[in-house]
């Protein structure tokens, strides 16, 4: 029995104590009344501490107001205490969770927790941005209410999760993304998401290089192989004959040219930095206009805008192919009566050399694909212009090797603008 | 809504499943969309086909679904909110099936377009971008009802004016490059269906975002005019 319950059981029987003699001595009522008086003010003492307790109890706090008074006063103490060890582990775990969550914040994969039902637990921003979801909203509703995609919606009812599930967002353009559902704490499932965008386009530039060299060399071969059945099989005259060769030098030259500039590409890749010529440019952007001048044959105006200030350090050959690509370009695909302005402009920060043209102007979905190998925006008219399809390919990889930016900007029917922007290192005598 | 606690849980299984049954439609017919807009700008005519396919299994969802309505109402006897998430489901499955025909319509006359050997390259960036915008209408609607978000319900139904003046606009740019050139009336007229089946579109995800308004407020806003989305 603790020391408390003694000493209330102990101050009964004092009272008792107090009460017998008066009732033996006086009279039997003044003992009873002794007895009771007693009594009744150690329940107004016990009264007045169960009040506070119980209003304590209903609002706990732990700022140091709660004192029993006599035997309650170990009772409240370890009331008190047990509050106070109680509040201050929850505040520990809270912190504990905190740090976890922000953890799972930080994570640059989207994370999504599901309960059994694949109703959301929780969400990363991370997977907040890549499946529009907005956790504040959506907690407890099933994911694929938001993430609505079929392929997705079967891939959670096959529940075969041994393969990730590449999805093309539609929620962002072009994103793609491949989804790992992994279980946890039992029936719950943890989807990871990654966003593979990057891995996916090197795939598939890869898969289309192969496929579009061998369609790229196989066009001009089939033409070849047809003249050549001809020439052996029908008995020809001297003019139709000539023609005949004519056109297969031509088919047989594209070939070679689509190999010389396969060959560049890739010797521009695997070749050591480009060593320090001094290039000048004043001179360089001469040539570029005159040469411009000749292929447009009048067609168009030419217009060079520079100030002559600030040459290029770097290989000359290669810049020299490179600016000369993008003012072909340029006047290639400008119809007739239309500008091509070429301008080079240099400062302290770096410079600038810029085709602009009043062509028919590139639709934006093209232009991240532009500098790939063989792609082509309208397929029939970059071939019936001349082109390998490397060109851009070929300029952005000698432009980089001068840590070079190649910028393009365009509006359809209105005209481009390809820019390079060099780094102040790249520039001399400002 | 279906948060509110009935007495049975079966109950509120019973319509959040068939919440989710809607949009597992809507995802699909939004797939449907998005790759008869796909095909349009690519000339990939591949697809086409599945966008067709696809069509059949929107219609069975569309029947199976009315049917559970059905059920709800025999069975639950529904009242209030519940009553009314049943009936605007009932009545969301339609647009979302006519919105599944429409991209239908759209891959069928990409396909003929294709095939003759035109290319829509003058138009291509107009109705690609009328496509677009009504595409996100479905998906915020479908979005507005998953979550019961009036806000963004309303905000798709401001969105339709802005389809349907593009939409003029397209088949004004049209009919004058018909006249120019009588060559291109094929292929325009083509086109115009196509616009036409996007504009309707958007008008579906505009009649799902009105339901979506009645389920959650109770208030029917159907042919209200501007007043009805304040």
């Amino acid at each position: 029995m603790s020391e408390q319950l003694i000493r209330a059981l102990l101050l009964a029987l004092l009272t008792a104590l107090i009460a017998l003699p008066v009732g033996y001595f006086v009279a039997q009522w003044a003992g009873w009344s002794v007895f009771c008086a007693g009594l009744a003010l150690q329940m107004v003492f016990h009264f007045r501490n169960f009040a506070r307790l119980e209003r304590w109890s209903k609002a706990p706090v732990v700022d140091g107001n709660l004192e029993g008074e006599g035997s309650w006063d170990g009772i409240f103490g370890r009331l008190y205490r047990h509050e106070k060890d109680l509040r201050e582990q929850i505040a520990k775990r809270d912190k504990e969770i905190a740090m976890l969550i922000e953890a799972g914040q930080a994570l640059t994969d989207g994370v999504v927790l599901l309960d059994q039902n694949n109703h959301i637990l929780f969400c990363n921003t991370t997977a907040e941005t890549q499946l529009a979801l907005v956790i504040r909203t959506d907690r407890g509703q099933p994911i694929v209410n938001l993430v609505r995609q079929p392929e997705f919606v079967h891939y959670l009812q096959e529940a075969d999760f041994s393969r990730p599930l590449t999805l093309r967002s539609d929620r962002s353009e072009d994103r793609v993304l491949s989804i790992y559902m992994i279980p946890y704490a039992g029936d719950r499932r943890l989807m990871q998401i990654k966003d593979v965008t990057q891995t996916d386009r090197l795939d598939r530039m890869r898969r289309d290089f192969v496929a579009n060299v061998s369609h790229e060399l196989r066009t001009p071969l089939t033409v070849l192989a047809g003249f050549l059945e001809t020439l052996q099989e029908i008995e020809l005259d001297r003019d139709e004959r000539q023609r005949y060769l004519g056109m297969m030098s031509e088919q047989s030259t594209r070939m070679e040219m689509i190999v010389q500039d396969l060959l560049t590409l890739s010797s521009i890749e695997s070749a050591p930095p480009p060593q320090n010529d001094i290039v000048d440019m004043a001179n360089l952007i001469d040539k570029l206009r005159r040469d411009a001048e000749g292929l447009s044959h009048g067609r168009h105006t030419i217009i060079a805008e520079t100030d002559g200030r600030g040459d290029l350090s770097g290989a000359e050959p290669e810049l020299v192919s490179a600016f000369g690509n993008l003012v072909a370009n340029a006047v290639r695909y400008t119809p007739p009566g239309g500008t091509v302005r070429i301008s080079w402009h240099a400062n302290a920060q770096g410079a600038e050399f810029a085709v602009q043209d009043s062509g028919i102007g590139i639709d934006p979905k093209h232009i991240p694909r532009l500098t790939e190998r063989f792609y082509r925006v309208d397929r029939g008219r970059s071939r019936d212009a001349g082109g390998t399809g490397l060109g851009l390919a070929i300029v952005k990889h000698s432009l980089s090797r001068h840590q070079a930016q190649l910028e393009i900007k365009s509006t359809p029917g209105v005209g481009s603008r390809f820019a390079a922007h060099f780094p102040a290192n790249r520039i001399v005598g400002l | 809504m279906n948060e509110s606690q009935h007495l049975s849980s079966q109950f509120d299984e019973d319509l959040g499943r068939l919440r989710t049954h809607v949009l597992q439609m809507g995802g699909m017919v939004e797939t449907q969309i998005s790759s008869a807009v796909d095909a349009y700008a690519t000339g990939e005519i591949g697809s086409v086909k599945s966008i067709v396919d696809a069509d059949h299994k929107v219609n069975e969802l569309e029947k199976a679904i009315d049917d559970d309505c059905a059920h709800i109402i025999a069975k639950r006897q529904p009242a209030a909110s519940d009553l009314r998430l049943v009936l605007g489901i009932s009545k969301i499955v339609t647009d979302l099936e006519r919105a599944g025909d429409e991209a239908k319509k759209i891959a069928k006359g990409v396909r003929r377009i294709y095939e003759n050997g035109h290319v829509p390259s003058q138009f291509g960036i107009g109705v690609r971008h009328l496509a677009e915008a009504a595409l996100i209408m479905v998906r915020q609607a479908l979005d507005a009802f998953a979550r019961l978000d009036t806000e963004q319900a309303r905000s798709v139904i401001r969105a339709d004016s802005e389809v349907d003046t593009e939409f003029k606009s397209i088949i004004r740019q049209l009919i004058t490059h018909m006249m120019e050139d009588p060559r291109t009336i094929t292929t325009s007229i083509d086109i115009i269906t196509i616009a036409r089946a996007i504009e309707r579109i958007g008008d579906h995800a505009k009649n799902i975002s009105e339901q979506v308004i009645y389920v959650v407020e109770g208030r029917d806003i159907r042919h209200t005019g501007k007043e009805g989305i304040k």
